[in-house]
């Protein structure tokens, strides 16, 4: 005990940590080159560097498979479950990078990105927090980077977004940490392991509990705790938008995939989590209804990214362990399909003016028929339609949801992936409906968001013929 | 070679998209080449041996398994190959590349579902098919004006029926895997009836609203006019013929197979669907003014016979009825004999730029060869013995009447006289009669034209002459040549 205190961490846990160290060093890289590089060069300097950080980042990851790990005294485990979900977080982050060629201004590009890795090194720490101070850690390191991203924007409404988003967001975190209060108050320690053992006060237990489950859903913006996101979406800069959409979401589901599954036990979970599936449904509801009337594509993937996550969290409803793999696949193939609709929104976007308009969309299958039919592609996976993962992943969700005896949210998925058929369909319809109007001119063909289309539709459409869903991905809390 | 009747139209669309814009005829050919390549595989594949590669462990077991057969599967699949090809030859329109294309992802969408061996894999192909007739409506529609509301309602009816149809065919797949623990069962004659009884009804259910909507029978068929209405004739032609008996082939492969008591249980419930489907699509039919919503109207009438075929059991099952040799006789006259009138139909329409039955007249006398093959055509549709309709109108009657249903035989005779009715009178409001002057005058059918319809009214000729091996049982009855157990009728009623 005594060694332990005087050297308290070893090797194995700082190499348990590399990726994310990987990528935090990645962003402090990108600002040393900032102040090294000519003017020129600068830009394309820090989306290199970052996008070899994430890279490597993804490489380290996926070599600690199968060496499951508990560093850092339990605050940090690694394993298939981390794995998985940093696996998203790096896929997710880069390709939010793809579209970052117009990001801020020249001088602000640098830090917006090095902000950006260190977001993603947050999230990364989320997937692998074991316990309460470490997964607090994690989300205030990817939420203070997005208070400052989400302002960078040229709209007059970036600053009312990073506003909104900061005030509304502080709120959340609030309720997380008195919820965290009173679980230590209630255990006695801030390891998730030790809400399994018998509680002095079950009361405490459990309204802690749904306070911290409050904070989650306000996080993951599942109805009703989702009013924030169409407008922070619409404000902030396209690529951040994107970033938002995947990262966040993963990093915060990863903490809650934990929590309902390694830190309660079943009698508890039974009880504690059944508001959360009514969230769920009423999510794949709501965010489908709300995105019926959007004319902005950002306000639209807002409320359809609302509805998603309401099916990533379906597939969790009685925290089988099926379940769970279902949840990360969808999330993997949401990662592609969503960012693969972000892109084609990034190419489609010129100086000064995003391409989120809907009505920049008219026409489109004859002006770029290209970018369209990748569009069409992405979004009849968002609304769940063959030859995507999108299909794939939601039978697998239907499945599991039915065999876990949650056959009413089985039902509900059904009738939200009606209403977001219409949703998706009616982005696809104006693209090939003969228009009266001009055509707009097309923009020069970017190099970069391409990469990101090319990416997202391969992934999309091997996905859904192969689908990787990952084996052993128990989430250990110690 | 029967995963390539699938893949290979889906690849060649896919050329034919990202060709150059100017390859326009080049396009057109190269679909007709490749449909009838797929016919020519199709023929030859006849009881070939499934194919299968493995796709889900879990929930439940899925596969990549594809089968053509030698009973309904292998006949819809030549109809569906044979139908494409000639609307290709007879496609004249804007924007022949693209269009080129949806028809052939749609051509390989159908044969996946007509060859999928799995249920899910079925559900895909199910729910790809309605993507390019979707597609193909948006960009048919012709904008009205400053208000941009109205243009593509036909478009978003057709796409919420069928979708609100295969999204209840996604749960029911997905409920039935996870009950069976596999869905590579269509076909497998040890899957017949394996489900829980209290569940069965509610997954049939899910399957037979699809199917319904699918086919489409009254009341569920009000997408059906618009649609068949707006779509270019071409890909009405393929729908009309193909995609409608989705459906019935469902009931067939599917519900027969899988679900043989529910199957019973509805029976009562289908044949009246199926009668009202006949009696309603045939009274509609008689009149409306539009041609092409006459012919939409005919269908629906002489697919709720087909219904009719499907549930009416025999005392002792459906293995000694006559009735489904009759439906999968009708089921490729029908395809055969309406993809010929929507053809015909659409060579009118690019003729005399309309096709309102108060417009046209006479366009037999400067056309005969037009008016010819309308009026061979039309004659198979009212059901002219020797003539493909007529094969399966008496096989569908003799077996509805040998089951034990007089009523309803005698109740099915009606609209098939109703059908002489709104044929001839599409007949003589178009063909016969004085020649009008007002219309645009335009040559008679070319040779290239021609050669779309020969295929076709060869096809009916030969199939009303010689329809046994189509309707020979238990090919016939049984849609993959393995025995399917007759389902089982509980304490003997009927």
């Amino acid at each position: 005990m005594s060694a332990q205190l005087l050297n308290p961490y070893g090797s194995s846990d700082w190499s348990a940590l590399l990726p994310v160290l990987v990528v935090s060093a990645g962003g402090l890289l990108v600002l040393i080159a900032d102040l090294l590089l000519p003017k020129g060069a600068r830009r394309s300097a820090a989306l290199v560097l970052s996008l070899l950080a994430l890279a490597g980042a993804a490489i380290l990851a996926a070599q600690q498979w199968g060496h499951p790990f508990s560093a850092f005294g339990g605050a940090f485990v690694t394993g298939g479950f981390t794995i998985a979900f940093e696996e998203i977080v790096v896929a997710g982050s880069a390709l939010s990078l793809l579209l970052a060629h117009r990001l801020g201004r020249e001088d602000q590009a640098a830090s917006a990105i090095a902000l950006l890795l260190w977001g993603t090194a947050g999230a990364m720490l989320m997937a692998g927090a074991a316990n309460l101070l470490m997964v607090f850690l994690g989300l205030e390191l990817l939420s203070l980077a997005l208070y400052c991203l989400c302002g960078l924007g040229a709209r007059g409404t970036a600053r009312e977004a990073a506003l909104k988003y900061l005030i509304l967001s502080s709120t959340a975190s609030g309720f997380m940490l008195y919820g965290m209060a009173l679980l230590f108050g209630a255990t006695g320690s801030v390891s998730l392991a030790a809400l399994l053992l018998p509680s002095a006060s079950p009361a405490l237990l459990s309204i802690g509990s749904g306070l911290f489950l409050v904070g989650l859903a306000f996080k993951l913006s599942l109805v009703p705790f989702h009013v924030w996101t169409p407008d922070v979406y619409e404000g902030a800069p396209l690529p951040i938008t994107a970033f938002m959409s995947v990262v966040t979401k993963a990093g915060t589901l990863a903490v809650l995939a934990r929590f309902a599954y390694g830190a309660l036990s079943s009698h508890e979970s039974a009880t504690l989590l059944a508001p959360l599936w009514v969230l769920a449904a009423l999510s794949m509801i709501v965010g489908n209804v709300g995105a019926l009337a959007q004319t902005d594509i950002k306000r639209l993937l807002a409320y359809s990214g609302i509805a998603q996550l309401g099916y990533v969290v379906t597939a969790l409803a009685g925290t089988t362990a099926l379940g769970l793999r279902y949840a990360i696949f969808y999330l993997g193939a949401y990662t592609f399909m969503n960012l693969g609709a972000f892109a084609v929104a990034a190419l489609l976007s010129r100086e000064h003016e995003e391409g989120s308009r809907l009505s920049a969309y008219a026409g489109l299958g004859y002006r770029r028929p290209w970018l369209a039919a990748a569009m069409t592609f992405f979004l009849l996976g968002l609304a769940g339609l063959p030859p995507t993962a999108g299909f794939t992943a939601k039978v697998l969700i239907l499945a599991s949801s039915v065999g876990a005896g949650y056959a009413w949210l089985a039902g509900l998925l059904i009738v939200g992936t009606a209403i977001s058929i219409y949703v998706y369909l009616k982005i696809v319809r104006a693209m090939y409906a003969r228009t009266t109007g001009a055509p707009v001119q097309a923009s020069a063909a970017e190099f970069l968001p391409w990469v990101g289309v090319a990416i997202c539709a391969v992934a999309t459409i091997v996905l859904g013929f192969y689908p990787l869903v990952p084996s052993d991905v128990i989430p250990l809390v110690k | 070679m029967i995963a390539a009747l699938v893949i290979l139209p889906l690849l060649a669309a896919l050329a034919i998209a990202l060709a150059p814009r100017r390859a326009e005829q080049a396009a057109k050919w190269t679909g007709v080449l490749v449909a009838f390549a797929c016919f020519a595989v199709a023929a030859a594949s006849a009881g070939a041996p499934d194919e299968s590669l493995p796709w889900l462990h879990r929930p439940f077991t899925a596969a990549f398994h594809v089968g053509l057969g030698s009973g309904i599967a292998y006949w819809i699949v030549l109809l569906l190959t044979l139908v494409t090809g000639c609307a290709l030859i007879a496609t004249r329109v804007p924007r022949m590349r693209g269009f080129v294309a949806q028809m052939l992802l749609l051509q390989g969408a159908m044969t996946g579902v007509f060859v999928a061996r799995d249920l899910l894999l079925f559900a895909l192909f199910w729910d790809l098919m309605l993507i390019p007739v979707f597609l193909v409506l948006i960009a048919a529609a012709v904008p009205a004006g400053p208000r941009e509301r109205p243009e593509s309602a036909t478009a978003w009816r057709y796409l919420v029926y069928n979708v609100t149809g295969g999204l209840a065919l996604l749960l029911a797949t997905a409920a039935y895997g996870i009950l069976r623990g596999s869905t590579d069962v269509i076909g497998d004659a040890h899957a017949a009836g394996s489900l829980p009884a209290v569940d069965a009804p509610w997954i049939f259910a899910g399957f037979a609203l699809a199917f319904l909507i699918k086919t489409p029978v009254w009341p569920l068929h009000t997408w059906m006019p618009d649609t068949y209405g707006d779509l270019p004739s071409p890909m009405v032609a393929l729908v009309s013929a193909v995609q409608s008996k989705a459906g019935l082939y469902g009931f067939i492969a599917i519900g027969l197979a899988l679900f043989p008591a529910p199957m019973v249980a509805a029976a009562p419930l289908m044949l009246t669907l199926g009668v009202a489907s006949l009696l309603y699509g045939a009274l509609v039919a008689l009149t409306q003014s539009d041609a092409k919503r006459a012919v939409a109207y005919s269908s629906l009438s002489h697919l709720g016979l087909i219904l009719v075929a499907v549930f009416a059991f025999g005392r002792a099952g459906v293995s000694d009825s006559i009735a489904i040799g009759g439906a999968v006789v009708y089921i490729i006259a029908h395809g055969l004999f309406s993809a010929a009138l929507f053809i015909v139909l659409g060579q009118v329409e690019e003729r005399e730029e309309t096709r309102s039955l108060d417009r046209l007249g006479g366009l037999g006398t400067r056309k005969p060869r037009l008016a010819g093959a309308f009026t061979l055509v039309a004659l198979a549709a009212l059901g002219l013995p020797g003539l493909a309709g007529f094969a399966g109108e008496i096989l569908i009657v003799t077996g509805v009447y040998q089951a034990g249903y007089v009523w309803t035989a005698v109740i099915v005779l009606i609209p098939i006289v109703i059908a002489s009715a709104y044929m001839l009178r599409l007949l003589q409001g178009m063909m016969n009669g004085p020649e009008r002057h007002d219309l645009p005058q335009r040559p008679d059918l070319s040779f290239v034209e021609g050669l779309a319809l020969a295929p076709l009214i060869l096809a009916i000729v030969l199939l009303g002459v010689d329809p046994a091996p189509l309707a020979r049982p238990p090919a016939g009855i049984d849609p993959f040549a393995v025995s399917v157990a007759a389902p089982a009728l509980p304490d003997g009623r009927r």
